[in-house]
């Protein structure tokens, strides 16, 4: 709260100053920032801005384009297929954030727990983000071939468990799939954690020690909240990168299926460069940004309200 | 958000640049001369070669006449996005290499010039017929074939000797094909591979055309609910719930494992399955002709060349189309590609190479698969239905009425 005061006192003395005399104490931050500034300028703001202007357009890429109106937002509140990409992606999430940062602290712990070779580990457990995604989506295609001599399937069989269909079956093919993400992005969150673990001061842990602490406790009471700002961190750009997955459905199953992994990115991409229906691609972007903007709302909102916690 | 970036940046760019394009259709303007910049993929891996076959192309155009070429090779990848962002900010070539289901899709909103008023006297004759169906959109021709392709059944001599088949005598019908596949499937083998998330041409389609249907017409009538339409979905059906085509054959992008471990008797290929073949020298095979049920038929494609009619330089452009494609030219480009001429009398490049001239014999079977402007938006929604259906939840009938009413919804936009 005193922080907070402070920087509002400081920002009040900071505009005060005359212009002239703030533009040269800055100067040399805005020359630093100028080419920046125009880059995004071009290539993100006037895009942005004018992308939905096309939303209410028929745009051609050669040829007069016509203004339509409403016309490909209201296709879009009654495109079924549409709602159920959102959907689809909305699932893929379910099952790929929770499990994605499990699965990073899990690693983090691991190589933070003064295990012999922890650095070969970290450099095993980050090989799948290193890899090009188009090599780990062929071997996963490849291990979860939906035949008999799929290498999951034959290990199944030695179990004694039935042959799956894996990405040839509508209920199976998007958990496959969440799968293939979690094994790609998994190192990257370990890497994060791993520094939030860094950074937790050891004298919290041997105080839990004295106090006869179990080291489940010790995770749970010391561990897990102390890692806060990483699980916000973490929970943001997973959100995000999963409301943007494509590569895996486009590469592996074609969004099928029966549409069922294919995602809201990948039908923007079929309208855009298979339909050449670009204006209602441009729609399905704005669809996407809205998710993502209320959704990374909501995860502030509840997880990164504080920031300190010692 | 690589690609949504992409798309947006595409789209301002289009729009800023739309109003300044030229629309050049029409009779045919200008005189020969000038620079054309001509975009081409690569079609072998072997570099060195083409560009002695584009400079061999180049010099009998330069011989003629007095005009430039600038011949740039463009990866493969993403080509669509790349022709559309340099047409679309006037900065495109003058002469594109085009599929069958793009040229439809760009001639209908104008992108393409109509090559008809440049053609007077040029020798139509000799193009394979199957090849001009895919260069004609609305009786106008837009584009000339430089190569054609034909997909057909490779069988395993071991597996066809192993359930006692004779490889002299392969099926021709799907009658013949069947009694074949239940033997396969008794002995442990595949019959044939289908790779339900890949292209509907190299799928469904072809079952279609042999059952004597269709899929949509270019004046937008929808045919694939009709009863040979229904027949495919039924034959694929069965020889699904038969085990005749693998299990993962609903979403499956290729199967050339089970195919290379000899567990298929046969996998429905072209000419880049020949060359595999023949370079890993591990299988014995022999290739059967298209199947036929009512009619013979095939999927194969066609690769053309196009101008766009917002090029400077139509005349030349479409002059340069047309010594591309002439009889000699379509020698020394297939016989680089090792893909079939599609002229008549440039066959004879492959009277040396069996299975190439076999192959070349089939071309007049090849269907290009749908040409229509919506044709390749379609192909996602027949698609889920035939995968609806092989999972079980609806009837061929079923699937071929919802294809129906899905196809009537995406024409009528």
């Amino acid at each position: 709260m005193t922080l907070k005061n402070n920087n509002k006192r400081f920002n009040k003395t900071k505009s005060k100053l005359p212009f002239k005399e703030r533009f040269r104490k800055n100067a040399i931050v805005y020359i630093f920032l100028f080419p920046i500034l125009i880059h995004f300028a071009i290539f993100q703001v006037f895009p942005f801005l004018f992308s939905f202007v096309l939303t209410f357009m028929d745009w051609r890429v050669i040829g007069n384009s016509e203004w339509v109106g409403l016309k490909h937002w209201v296709n879009f509140f009654n495109d079924k297929l549409a709602w159920k990409a959102l959907w689809n992606t909305f699932m893929f999430s379910v099952y790929y954030i929770v499990p994605t940062m499990a699965l990073g602290l899990i690693l983090a712990l691991i190589i933070n727990s003064g295990v012999k070779f922890a650095g070969f580990f970290k450099g095993i457990f980050f090989l799948p983000v290193v890899t090009s995604f188009v090599i780990i989506a062929g071997l996963w295609g490849w291990l979860f071939r939906g035949t008999d001599n799929g290498m999951v399937n034959w290990v199944l069989n030695i179990f004694g468990v039935d042959s799956q269909l894996f990405l040839s079956d509508s209920g199976q093919a998007l958990i496959v799939l969440a799968g293939l993400s979690i094994f790609k992005v998994a190192g990257s969150t370990m890497i994060y954690y791993f520094a939030g673990l860094q950074s937790i001061p050891n004298q919290l842990y041997e105080a839990a020690r004295i106090d006869g602490a179990s080291p489940l406790k010790i995770f749970w009471k010391v561990t897990f909240p102390l890692l806060k700002p990483i699980h916000f961190y973490v929970a943001i750009i997973t959100t995000i990168g999963s409301f943007q997955i494509f590569d895996s459905a486009y590469l592996l199953t074609g969004g099928g299926p029966n549409y069922a992994t294919t995602t809201i990115v990948f039908y923007l991409y079929q309208q855009g460069f298979s339909s050449l229906n670009l204006s209602y691609a441009a729609v399905l972007s704005y669809a996407l940004f809205f998710v993502i903007l209320v959704v990374s709302l909501i995860q502030r909102k509840y997880l990164g309200k504080e920031s300190s916690f010692y | 958000m690589k690609k949504i970036s992409f798309l947006t940046l595409l789209l301002v760019i289009g729009l800023v640049v739309a109003g300044c394009s030229n629309d050049t259709s029409g009779g045919a303007e200008g005189e020969v001369g000038g620079e054309i910049t001509v975009w081409a993929h690569p079609f072998t891996g072997d570099a060195e070669k083409e560009e002695e076959m584009w400079d061999k192309i180049s010099t009998s155009f330069q011989e003629e006449y007095d005009a430039e070429v600038n011949i740039e090779i463009i990866p493969w990848a993403n080509r669509d996005q790349k022709i559309l962002t340099a047409l679309a900010a006037n900065n495109g070539p003058d002469v594109f290499y085009a599929i069958p289901d793009q040229m439809p899709q760009y001639a209908d909103v104008g992108m393409l010039l109509e090559l008809d008023p440049y053609l007077e006297g040029y020798d139509m004759d000799d193009f394979v017929d199957s090849a001009l169906v895919s260069t004609t959109w609305k009786d106008k021709l837009y584009g000339l074939p430089i190569l054609q392709s034909v997909d057909t059944l490779f069988y395993n001599k071991s597996v066809i000797e192993a359930i006692g088949e004779d490889p002299e005598n392969l099926p021709e019908t799907w009658k013949e094909f069947e009694a074949w596949a239940v033997k396969a499937k008794e002995q442990g083998f595949y019959a044939t591979s289908f790779q339900g998330g890949g292209s509907m041409n190299n799928t469904l389609y072809p079952y279609i055309w042999q059952a004597g249907g269709d899929i949509v017409s270019a004046d937008n009538e929808v045919l694939i609910n009709g009863e040979g339409g229904v027949e495919a979905f039924s034959f694929i059906n069965k020889m699904y719930k038969n085990g005749w085509i693998p299990e993962d054959s609903v979403t499956a992008m290729e199967q050339n494992a089970l195919w290379e471990d000899g567990q298929m008797l046969a996998i429905l290929g072209s000419g880049n399955t020949l060359a595999n073949l023949q370079n890993k020298g591990k299988i014995d095979f022999v290739i059967g002709p298209p199947l036929k049920n009512k009619k013979q038929a095939a999927y194969g494609t066609t690769g053309m060349f196009v101008v766009p009619s917002n090029t400077d330089n139509p005349a030349t452009a479409a002059e340069f189309v047309k010594t591309l494609t002439n009889a000699e030219n379509q020698r020394t480009f297939n016989k680089v590609t090792q893909y079939i001429p599609a002229r008549e009398s440039s066959k004879d490049i492959f009277d040396e190479q069996p299975f190439l001239s076999q192959l070349a014999s089939y071309t007049q079977y090849t269907l290009p698969g749908v040409i229509n402007p919506k044709g390749r938006d379609i192909m996602p929604m027949i698609q889920a239905q035939l995968q609806a259906m092989l999972e079980g939840d609806v009837t061929p009938q079923e699937a071929a009425d919802a294809a129906a009413e899905a196809i009537e919804g995406a024409v009528s936009q």
